[in-house]
């Protein structure tokens, strides 16, 4: 039981990071508006973060070093700053965006307006950092998120055409009535969706604060190799029921309803049920993630203690950050800003952030001093390097393709 | 590190993670001092903003230096080499991080702010 549980901070960072408020709203956005021809983007990134997931969680396992460690330690004082700055923003926004998620999830429930709900939501949130044990975390979160697996089963009862959504995804083109800078434009909101920066140093950071060591290195694959491309069918499941039911009624997704209504349609009232438990989970999860994500960051990067292994008190600089961040992110969720809308931005931006995050993590990987004899191989540094070349163009484009295009309008 | 090999300064000392006696995060490797020789070795590990602004550079790196001067003092914190122990994808130190001096606002905050919230010395259940 003990290494069934062992793969739950792996799904917690596929639930709770890879399928996140940005992922619901980026898969279900585009599979109503583009249908599958997006989804290879989908693929590409379950991929990259398959890929620069496990060199972080390697480093972090055989060093002890997470990887804002590693951002200081290869770029200096002020390529390093800068990526600190820039994750913090990405990260920061998300939490954002989780927050208000978590709310807005509680108001489909509650037909309570979600502005009220949020100042409970960060309370819990922060008391679960203060508190709660991470493999407690872990596992609540992770199991929880599977719920979500209720997108999956709608498809299914839907009973598709299989054959025209494979079609579709895998002759992707531009479809007709929409721009190319628009498909790219969510195209690299997908992309950065997929690899959110925070993803890495809340797992690398993980693997430390699990203890892992030598041995477990089967672990730290397993995690990642069954993590990641679970979250990666979620967000083919979510893509493809917003294609089946919201593509045909030419729904613009604005809401969270929107993102879960084809649940409902096809699995009535327990199905909505139990969407929501896991939209609650893996957004919670996320939201969790996210606010120890900024702390991680920042005590790393100036080589403060951190984390969850030592009592509060022995980590004071750590959770003042935390509780800082979610004071100011439950305020700004609070200004009635569209968490919709902020969800978008944040991952466009954090597609601006993800070389300076990926490329030392890449280079470290290669560092015997750091791994050993556990150093990259030839294809994992091929298809690292190709990965980078992605990154780098998704970042140079991003913010010309918002501006060109309105933000993806 | 791997003692056949040479050690560099900028790739093996600079911005690495200090860890104390206890292995516990101490700071941050932000400038090292260097003796006065024609050949100049490493004297001391320099830690905080008044060695990290120069480092960082420009207008920002004097303004970081300026308000650490305003607000606490000039110096850097200095740790005598001798206190390094070994050099691995740590800098690992052999005494405890109460007395190498890193960790002054990390006991402020606590004093003032986190140890006054309840839970604060307890480990997470």
């Amino acid at each position: 039981v003990k290494k069934l549980f062992g793969v739950t901070l792996g799904v917690l960072s596929a639930i709770g990071g890879f399928v996140d408020i940005g992922d619901l709203v980026a898969n279900s956005a585009t599979g109503a508006r583009f249908g599958m021809k997006l989804a290879w983007v989908v693929v590409v990134g379950v991929i990259g973060i398959i890929l620069f997931a496990e060199m972080s969680g390697r480093v972090a396992t055989l060093s002890g070093r997470p990887v804002f460690d590693l951002v200081r330690e290869r770029l200096g004082p002020r390529a390093g700053a800068l990526n600190l700055i820039g994750s913090l923003g990405v990260t920061f926004l998300t939490l954002t965006a989780e927050l208000a998620g978590i709310a807005l999830a509680i108001e489909l429930i509650t037909s309570v307006n979600y502005l009220l709900w949020i100042p409970a939501c960060a309370l819990v949130v922060w008391l679960i950092v203060w508190r709660v044990k991470f493999d407690v975390l872990e596992n609540v979160f992770g199991i929880g998120g599977l719920a979500l697996l209720a997108f999956s089963v709608a498809v299914w009862k839907f009973g598709p055409d299989w054959g025209s959504l494979i079609h579709d995804a895998t002759h992707p083109h531009v479809p007709g009535g929409e721009g190319a800078p628009t498909y790219f434009y969510w195209a690299i909101a997908l992309f950065g969706a997929a690899m959110t920066p925070y993803e890495v140093f809340f797992f690398s950071s993980g693997a430390v604060e699990e203890k892992w060591t030598k041995s477990d290195l089967f672990l730290n694959r397993a995690n990642v190799y069954l993590g990641f491309p679970l979250g990666g069918v979620l967000s083919l499941s979510i893509m493809a029921i917003a294609t089946l039911v919201l593509q045909p009624l030419d729904v613009d997704v604005g809401s969270l309803s929107q993102v879960g209504g084809p649940v409902a349609l096809e699995l009535g009232k327990l199905g909505l049920g139990i969407l929501l438990l896991g939209f609650i989970a893996a957004v919670g999860g996320a939201s969790v993630e996210t606010a120890m994500s900024v702390g991680y960051a920042v005590s790393q990067f100036f080589g403060w203690s951190w984390g969850k292994l030592v009592k509060p008190a022995a980590a004071p600089l750590f959770h003042t950050i935390v509780l800082f961040a979610i004071l100011a992110g439950a305020a700004f969720a609070l200004t009635t800003l569209d968490p919709i809308k902020i969800t978008e931005y944040s991952i466009v931006f954090s597609a601006v952030a993800l070389p300076l995050t990926y490329f030392p993590i890449l280079v470290i990987a290669n560092d015997p001093d750091y791994v050993g004899n556990k150093t990259n191989s030839w294809f994992t540094n091929f298809l690292g390097s190709i990965y980078l070349v992605i990154t780098v163009v998704a970042a140079v484009a991003a913010i010309p393709l918002m501006l060109v295009t309105k933000a993806g309008s | 590190m791997n003692d056949e090999r040479r050690c560099y300064i900028g790739l093996h000392l600079l911005d690495r993670q200090l860890v104390d006696r206890d292995g516990r995060p101490a700071g941050n490797v932000d400038d090292v001092e260097l003796s006065d020789e024609d050949a100049p070795t490493v004297t001391a590990i320099l830690c905080g903003p008044a060695a990290y602004g120069p480092r960082f550079g420009g207008r920002l790196g004097h303004w970081i230096r300026a308000i650490h001067r305003r607000l606490v003092r000039d110096e850097p914190v200095r740790i005598p080499w001798a206190y390094v122990a070994r050099i691995e994808s740590s800098i690992a130190l052999t005494a405890p991080r109460r007395d190498l001096g890193t960790t002054a606002l990390d006991d402020w905050v606590n004093e003032h702010f986190i140890g006054r919230i309840p839970g604060a010395q307890h480990a997470s259940e």
